[in-house]
């Protein structure tokens, strides 16, 4: 556990020392600001457009911290040559990935920490209404979630070549698993067979990431969500993130170090 | 007989050739080695030859077709057979966002160096390979040659047995070579093991206690270097291009 | 020959940049009618602008239902218009949009089941002042298609409510110097002179002209707007009954009664306005025209 403790600590450094999240906060903080103080007919009490917009850039934000700094990670080592170094230690591969993806998901749920810290205070600052516990859960869910990418995005950064490729690919698989995730079996029944089987395998073989975008409920001031659901969903992540990683202990395993 | 620090038995390494109607390309064949305590042993051959390919399975980054190798008499598909050594690749450019004070605390940790010994170890390594004035700036701000005593102080962290570097002082300015060549003497002397390749063969044979040549992953020659100067009357460079047999062209 | 100081080749670069600029700038404006434009969307999205205008309008309508919204998936039942955002409870667009937005069938998994529970199943309206949270869309869809004019009545039909009276007769002006032939821009204008103002003249002015616009526009037409010529007729008759303009008002029942998908109610009101006539003769002069 030491181990993957360290290695998760370089990737959590490299986070901070990068110029990335700092870009995407500043501009998340700047474009909310500028649209807060735009005047809607005069009234100061319209505050959901601005909840919207600022848990939309959180979740783009996110996003990109997750796919960018998680696609990097083997890669890099192999390029840069420090994966010898480290493997030539008492260093498993495996251990190498759980490291990995420890400092990328602890990277990313401090970085979503301080973006919605900063949505409380502009939701809180127009509506002063606190629901610590709603904002809670949505952190939590959204953070469960990008456990997920990142998992997914660290198989694809030892299956594919180029980080660039696999940022590009997962981008698109889970902003589309977002989307239309939980539209595919509706799908399913309208397509001919055998495609409609097909597509209903791929509906219950996805992540359903979709239900981890509680922006609704948090936005409408709607219902909290049972403390029950978020802790299945949580188990429901934890088994996608396990194996995810252990296929990607898998590949990596045979995978030639040298680019 | 003494333990060996480094055992091959009839170590084969086979690869799929990267054009596939060529079939199967041996690296290594049946190669049989022995490293001593205390040595410093000097891994030769020209590009290609297969030293690299022995270290990474040495190292356990490659799996061997047959054959077995031992560090400290555990298999190296163990990675505690890792514990008591230390690595030193060719051309590697460490974390560059972390400082050398950082680096050496993040390998300390790997081996689960207490913090006050990592102080303590941090400190004596930084003071050996002159990097302790620029132990607070950021690696990417390091020349080649500090990028490679970091590498090297990267490779002590644990006071290893045994210290493998695979090519220490390529790329590296005079003055870099003879600072990474003062490191390894100071090692010897401090009974390290060390085993090393390298295509200096100069450095090699004012370094090495023993060398080991291969080509085209076979063994051609292994001994004590004065024995192998003495046999052949030439110096180690000469006995190289004999060995894999490279005739030079004399112009008239 | 001594070569001359950089610093003086830099300033020597800026005025010839300078000299350039100048000169092209009247040509430049010409290229493009882009440039012109007082609005920062129209310059950074050109025509392009229209295709968010729809999606942000669309945004306004979700965040009326509060999240609770159809996906594309659902479109073939997703509310078509923007009627239903300005009907009351138990107006008949009201029932037909409940039909609509029962888009929810029973879960086909478990998937789907548990996925409900992180998003809202609920079909409400925002209520109790909320409804301006809509507003903010509605003025960026304005922005973005200046000539889309449900966003002018939707959005002064809630400000109205929201009391903020002034604000909606500035953005229905705003919306008719867009779309000066509109006539329910026209309509709303006069339901805010009417209802809000209490001013019976100019009401009527604005819902005439409104009437002559729908048939500028619409008569003849296979799928005419029937129901906005309804509306304003029904409006306008019942102005000038207050009015004691009898003759007036029953005409222009009359005319909405056969748009009407009710005609019996307002043949109801036409056989009460005519019995007042009868009761009641008209005065000599009208009080207006």
């Amino acid at each position: 556990m030491n181990t993957v403790l360290a290695l998760s600590g370089v990737v959590i450094k490299e986070m901070c020392r990068r110029k990335d999240f700092y870009v995407l906060f500043v501009l998340t903080a700047v474009i909310t600001l500028v649209m807060g103080s735009v005047n809607f007919f005069g009234d100061a009490k319209i505050v959901r457009y601005l909840k919207d917009i600022c848990l939309l850039l959180i979740w783009i934000s996110a996003l990109v911290i997750a796919i960018t700094t998680t696609a990097r990670q083997i890669p890099a080592e192999r390029e840069s040559r420090t994966i010898f170094p480290l493997l030539a230690k008492p260093v498993s591969r495996g251990q190498v990935i759980l490291g990995k993806f420890l400092g990328c998901w602890l990277a990313c749920g401090m970085a979503l920490l301080v973006f919605y810290v900063f949505f409380g205070v502009i939701s809180g600052s127009r509506e002063h209404e606190w629901p610590f516990l709603q904002y809670f859960q949505a952190f939590w869910l959204q953070w469960t979630m990008l456990g997920v990418v990142v998992g997914m995005v660290l198989l694809g950064s030892v299956v594919f070549t180029a980080p660039s490729s696999n940022a590009t690919i997962l981008f698109i698989v889970v902003v589309g698993i977002i989307a239309l995730g939980r539209h595919l079996n509706q799908v399913a029944l309208q397509q001919p067979e055998p495609l409609g089987t097909l597509v209903y395998a791929v509906y219950f073989l996805i992540p359903h990431l979709e239900w981890y975008d509680v922006r609704d409920l948090v936005i409408y001031n709607q219902h909290q969500l049972g403390w029950l659901d978020c802790g299945l969903a949580t188990v429901y992540a934890a088994a996608y993130v396990a194996m995810l990683l252990f296929a990607t202990g898998m590949v990596f395993r045979r995978k030639s170090l040298n680019l | 007989m003494m333990d060996a620090i480094v055992e091959l038995k009839n170590l084969r390494v086979e690869f799929k050739a990267q054009n596939s109607g060529q079939g199967r390309k041996v690296a290594v064949k049946d190669l049989n080695l022995r490293v001593e305590a205390g040595e410093v042993f000097g891994f030769l051959g020209p590009n290609g030859a297969g030293k690299t390919t022995t270290m990474n399975v040495l190292l356990g980054f490659v799996n061997a077709t047959s054959g077995s190798a031992f560090l400290f008499g555990v298999n190296v598909c163990e990675p505690i057979a890792r514990q008591r050594i230390g690595y030193l690749p060719e051309m590697t450019y460490y974390y560059k966002f972390l400082t050398a004070e950082e680096l050496l605390r993040f390998y300390a940790r790997i081996f689960g160096l207490s913090r006050l010994e990592a102080d303590r170890r941090i400190d004596q390594l930084l003071k050996l390979v002159e990097l302790e004035s620029v132990r607070k700036r950021p690696i990417k701000t390091y020349s080649k040659g500090m990028q490679q005593r970091v590498g090297l102080a990267q490779a002590l962290i644990n006071n290893p047995d045994l210290l493998i570097l695979d090519e220490p002082t390529s790329g590296l300015d005079p003055i870099g070579r003879m600072k990474v060549r003062e490191i390894i003497q100071r090692l010897k002397s401090e009974g390290k093991t060390i085993f090393f390749s390298s295509h200096e063969l100069g450095e090699v044979e004012t370094v090495c206690d023993r060398v080991a040549i291969i080509n085209q992953g076979e063994l051609k020659a292994e001994g004590r270097v004065v024995d192998l100067v003495e046999k052949h009357q030439a110096n180690l460079e000469k006995i190289f291009l004999k060995i894999i047999g490279y005739e030079p062209q004399v112009s008239a | 020959m001594r070569k001359p100081a950089p610093y003086f080749i830099l300033v020597l670069l800026a005025a010839v940049c300078f000299s350039v600029a100048t000169y092209l700038e009247p040509r430049v404006a010409d290229w493009n009618k882009r440039g012109q434009s007082g609005s920062v969307l129209k310059l950074l999205l050109g025509d392009g602008r229209r295709l968010f205008a729809n999606h942000f309008f669309v945004k306004a309508d979700v965040s009326f239902h509060s999240g609770y919204y159809p996906s594309i998936f659902d479109q073939r039942k997703a509310p078509k218009g923007s009627r239903h955002m300005t009907a009351k409870e138990g107006e008949p667009e009201e029932e037909e949009h409940e039909r609509q937005m029962n888009f929810l069938d029973q879960p086909k998994d478990w998937i789907e089941r548990f996925g409900r529970h992180f998003m809202v199943t609920e079909h409400t309206h925002l209520q109790g002042g909320d409804e301006r949270e809509i507003l903010p869309w509605l003025r960026v869809s304005a922005d973005l298609d200046p000539q889309r004019v449900d966003t002018y009545t939707v959005a002064a039909y809630w400000l109205r409510d929201l009391g903020k009276v002034k604000e909606a007769e500035d953005f229905l002006h705003e919306g008719l110097r867009n779309n000066p032939n509109s006539y329910e821009i026209l309509f709303e204008l006069g339901r805010l002179y009417y209802q809000n103002y209490h001013d019976i003249v100019r009401a009527r002015n604005v819902w005439e002209l409104a009437l002559r616009k729908w048939f500028g526009q619409e008569s003849g037409k296979k799928e005419a707007d029937l129901l906005q010529f309804e509306q304003i007729a029904v409006n306008l008759g019942r102005l000038e009954e207050q009015a004691g303009n009898y003759e007036r008002s029953v005409a222009l029942l009359e005319l909405a009664r056969k748009a009407s998908p009710n005609p019996a109610a307002l043949q109801l009101q036409i056989d009460d306005l005519k019995q007042k006539i009868v009761v009641r003769p008209p005065p000599a002069s009208s009080t207006s025209r």
